[in-house]
Formats: structure tokens, sequence, C-alpha cells
């Protein structure tokens, strides 16, 4: 696979991402935990190793050819293993979807060994949510809202998109999920089915935006975040609820303070771009990040993939 | 692969019960109360999206947050384990079970997956076939499609998180296909039926007959 290493101009240290995740530590709502040392000991694994390149054709790609290869001597990949590249040619989001992604933009993917009990797993893709949300709120000052599962937007044009693939090594029988991150930041030129409808954050800021401090907030908040979804998975095995407000799971009291998307009316499909399927009202989320939905004859529904677009 | 005697075997038994017996479990832990009685009509969910929930079976109540779990069949209530009404149940206890009419299509579908491998939905979610096997269907139809095993075969597709599933079974043509790209699979359910080669002649000799023998009666 051809690679080139970056500059690592981009690259964040490990040191600052930790300094930054101490500070996530002190955020209000952690206080449930009461030793919020919990979440930051759960979620110091993101950016164990992070790895710079100039070009990649995808994080993805070269994430599970490095997993493999690390397999065939016998050896794990380290979790929280970042992979960042300036530019993705061959970026890619859902079924055929592209995903421009040239220089100026944070793209990549985060290792992350899944340990996570299967019915949690749902919450990862919103925890990468959260995480861009918050960052791009703290760090640039932008009122950036989430689309339920996880698409980032401000003023309705897509920000970031994110996609979770589990990838199961073939050698050693590890399974992983493989945390795949596009937002827009530098990057001002969006073509095809794009140009109407993504948007970049220097375009939004007037100028250019310090890329590698916005890199390091965002890893800080998804360190915080998946510290959050394991942390909460260890108090539901003890407490038989999670921390938050009526037991609810604190990551997704996150989501809903950060999301617009209940009380939409929208369109639904599992490939809504080519395929919607039909129209209803978002009246909430579950406990596993279900979409719950009412429809016109007033029946309730609940979605656990797929995905809507606002009317 | 099933032999003629057992495929007659298969072939009377449903001639003399052309029905399904579905037991329905509970979903979870809880306490449960029925909704439906022995020898009362339920029906599937219906609506153009299936959002129109079956006709109420049970009750389960789990930390105060009551569920209504309606029928996924057609059917007469056939058994009711009416001792476990209000009492207290573990996940998978059986609450009753719903005796289905089968119809002729059922009964193929059902003969087939005793004789091919069904490939098991690995946890509750929704499917799509791997891009390359679906340009393939697309192409030549399912039945063209032969898969191995260590096949990228479909994509697990749940919460925007896809695991691509690896196919491991017989080698052989996808002969069924029991889900929808869109509609969720429960887990354990088989995803789609393969049928080795050598096992191509009986298939057709099952639809042949199933064809011809329940006619006139379905």
């Amino acid at each position: 696979m051809p690679t080139t290493a970056g500059s690592g101009a981009n690259r964040p240290s490990r040191t600052e991402l930790l300094h930054k995740l101490q500070r996530e530590l002190e955020a209000p709502d952690l206080a449930v935990f009461g030793d919020t040392c919990r979440v930051g000991r759960y979620g110091a694994f993101v950016g164990s190793v992070i790895e710079s390149h100039s070009q990649l054709p995808r994080a993805m790609d070269y994430a599970r050819s490095h997993i493999a290869e690390l397999a065939l001597k016998g050896r794990s990949a380290a979790s929280g293993t970042v992979i960042l590249a300036d530019r993705l040619s061959q970026g890619k989001g859902r079924f055929t979807r592209s995903w421009h992604a040239p220089p100026g933009g944070l793209w990549g993917c985060m290792i992350f060994a899944d340990t996570l009990l299967p019915r949690w797993r749902g919450l990862m893709p919103l925890a990468t949510g959260v995480s861009c949300c918050q960052a791009v709120r703290e760090h640039c000052g932008v009122e950036a809202v989430i689309r339920w599962v996880n698409d980032v937007l401000v003023e309705g044009k897509k920000l970031a998109g994110f996609l979770v693939e589990g990838y199961r090594e073939p050698i050693l029988g590890e399974e992983y999920a493989l945390i795949g991150f596009g937002i827009n930041v530098n990057n001002g030129e969006f073509i095809g089915e794009l140009e109407n409808s993504a948007v970049s954050l220097a375009e939004l800021c007037g100028g250019p935006v310090d890329l590698a401090g916005l890199t390091t907030t965002f890893l800080a908040k998804l360190a915080c975040n998946f510290g959050i979804l394991l942390a909460e998975e260890e108090f539901f095995l003890r407490e038989g609820r999670f921390s938050g407000v009526a037991g609810r799971h604190l990551l997704l009291q996150r989501w809903l303070a950060l999301s617009d998307s209940v009380g939409k009316r929208i369109v639904y499909g599992f490939d809504v771009v080519t395929a919607p399927q039909y129209q209803a009202e978002v009246v909430g989320i579950d406990e596993y990040g279900g979409l719950q939905l009412r429809h016109g004859d007033g029946t309730l529904t609940t979605e656990y993939s797929g995905e809507i677009r606002y009317l | 692969m099933a032999s003629e005697l057992a495929l007659e075997e298969i072939f009377s038994r449903y001639k003399a019960d052309p029905f399904d017996y579905v037991d329905v479990h509970s979903v979870h832990t809880g306490r449960v109360t029925f909704k439906a009685a022995l020898g009362q009509e339920v029906v599937a969910p219906s609506g153009e999206w299936l959002q129109v929930p079956g006709t109420p079976l049970y009750e389960i109540d789990r930390e105060r947050n009551p569920r209504l779990v309606g029928s996924q069949v057609n059917g007469i209530v056939a058994a009711v384990e009416t001792q476990l009404d209000g009492c207290f149940v573990e996940a998978g206890v059986k609450l009753m079970t719903i005796k289905h009419p089968l119809k002729k299509k059922e009964i193929i579908e059902n003969i087939l997956k005793d004789v091919l491998f069904l490939f098991p939905a690995p946890e509750t979610a929704k499917y799509f076939f791997a891009m390359d096997i679906q340009s393939r269907i697309d192409k030549k139809g399912a039945r063209a499609v032969s898969v191995e095993p260590g096949d990228e075969v479909l994509t697990m597709s749940l919460m925007k998180r896809d695991t691509p599933i690896y196919y491991t079974g017989e080698r052989g043509v996808i002969y069924s296909v029991y889900f929808k790209p869109g509609v969720s699979v429960p887990q354990g359910e088989p995803l789609f039926g393969v049928c080795a080669p050598e096992k191509l002649p009986l298939i057709q000799k099952i639809i042949t007959r199933v064809k011809a023998e329940w006619d006139s009666e379905h």
C-alpha cells in the first residue's frame, strides 16, 4: 500500500493529549462517577500511538493492513492507535458514496480493540459524533449539532462524517472497531454531490483554523467519551443502571444535549439517499441509541441502523 | 445430504400437519402479564413498513418499564404457559405457542431449510451483501453466485457500525435469501441458504413435488 510519512506538523503530542484529557474530566456531568479518574483511566488509551502520513488511500484500509501485519508477527495492534493522513486519495463514505479528503482536513481513524459488551457497541458511533461536535464548539465557537446517528452539521450542511467498521483479524481472531473520521477544517473546495451539502470550519470561521489544536481537542474528547462508554459499562454491571439522570447512559445525555434530531420531521432510509423509505417524527432515542419514531398513524417504531434527513 | 427416505418423511409430516408452531419467549427478564388467551386469533405486524404492531401477546415489566410484545405471525394461540402469568421470568422463557397455517411457499422454504446450509445472523442487525457479491447477484441472480469459506459475503450494519461478515460453511450457490436490505434480522435467524452443487437436483425435486401436491390445497 503506498504510504508516505507525514511531516508530523499536525500530529498532537501524547503529553498534550493527556493534559487535555485531564481537563475534560472536570466537566460537571462527570461528577456522578464520584471518582472521575475512572473515566480518565478508561479513556487514556486513545492516542497510545499516533501515526501521521502525508497521504493514504484510505485510513481504514491502512489500519486493517497494519493489524494484519502485526498479527503475522504474533503481535496485536495497540488499542487507541490513531492514524492521521494529510490527504486521502480514495476516501469514501457509506455505501458507494465518495468522501473528498484533500489537504487541510482532519482525516484518519482510530483502532479500538473492541472490548465493549455487544449490546453497548452501538454507542461507539454516537461517542464519535459527540466528540467532534464538542471539539468544534470548544475550539472554533461554531454551533455544530448532531443528526442521528452521528453526522455533524452546521446550518444544515455537513461538517463531518464518521464510519465505524468492525474488523476481525483473521490470524489471532482479535476483534477491532475502526473508528473512521473526516472533519472539514481548512479544505474549502467540495466537488460533486458534496458541493452544496458540505461546509468547512475555515469557511465558517472566515479563515484558517489551527488544525493541530483541533486534532488534539478532538482526540481528547474522544478519549473522554470512550472513557465514559467503558466506565458506564462497568457502572451498569455493578449497579444495574447507568449513572446519568434517571439511570440514563451519560453518553446518551451528552448526545441529546448536542443533537437537534428530536422533534424533527424526517425521512428515513437504510440508504436514505438512493432509497428513502418513509417519513416520521423523531420522538427520542432509546437506551441503545436507537431512533424512536412516531408515524402518521400514531404508531411508534425504533430504528437501530439506517440514516435520516430532515424535512 | 437429505436422503429420499428422509424427504418422504418430511413431505408426509407437512401433508398431515401443514402448520408451523411458533414458540414465543420472554424478550428479557421481568414480570409477565399475558394479553392473549388460548384459542385467540392473532395477526402479524402490518402496514407499509410493518409499523402497525401485531396482536399484543404479553407485557413484560422490568424496573417499572413495561414493554408490550406483539405477535410476529398470523395464527391461533395454541398453548399458553398460564402458570407464569404475573410471575417474574428470566429472558428466553417459553411463554406461549402460536399455530401458524403454512402457505405453499412457506412449506417449500421450510423444507429447503432442512436441506440447505443456513448462514445465521451473528447479531440482531440489518444486513446487506458485500459490494462484490451484490454486483454478481445484480448481473446473474443469486443462484448463479457461489460462495466459499472465507469470502466476505455480507456487511452487518448496526448504529452506523458496519462489520464485514465472512462466510463459514460449505461451498455452494446462494439458493435462498432470507433478509431484505433495511429490515432488521434477529440474532441466529438465517440470512441465506447455500446449496452445494450436488444437491441442486434434490432441491428441484422438492420444489416440483410441493408445487404439484399442494396446488389444490393452498
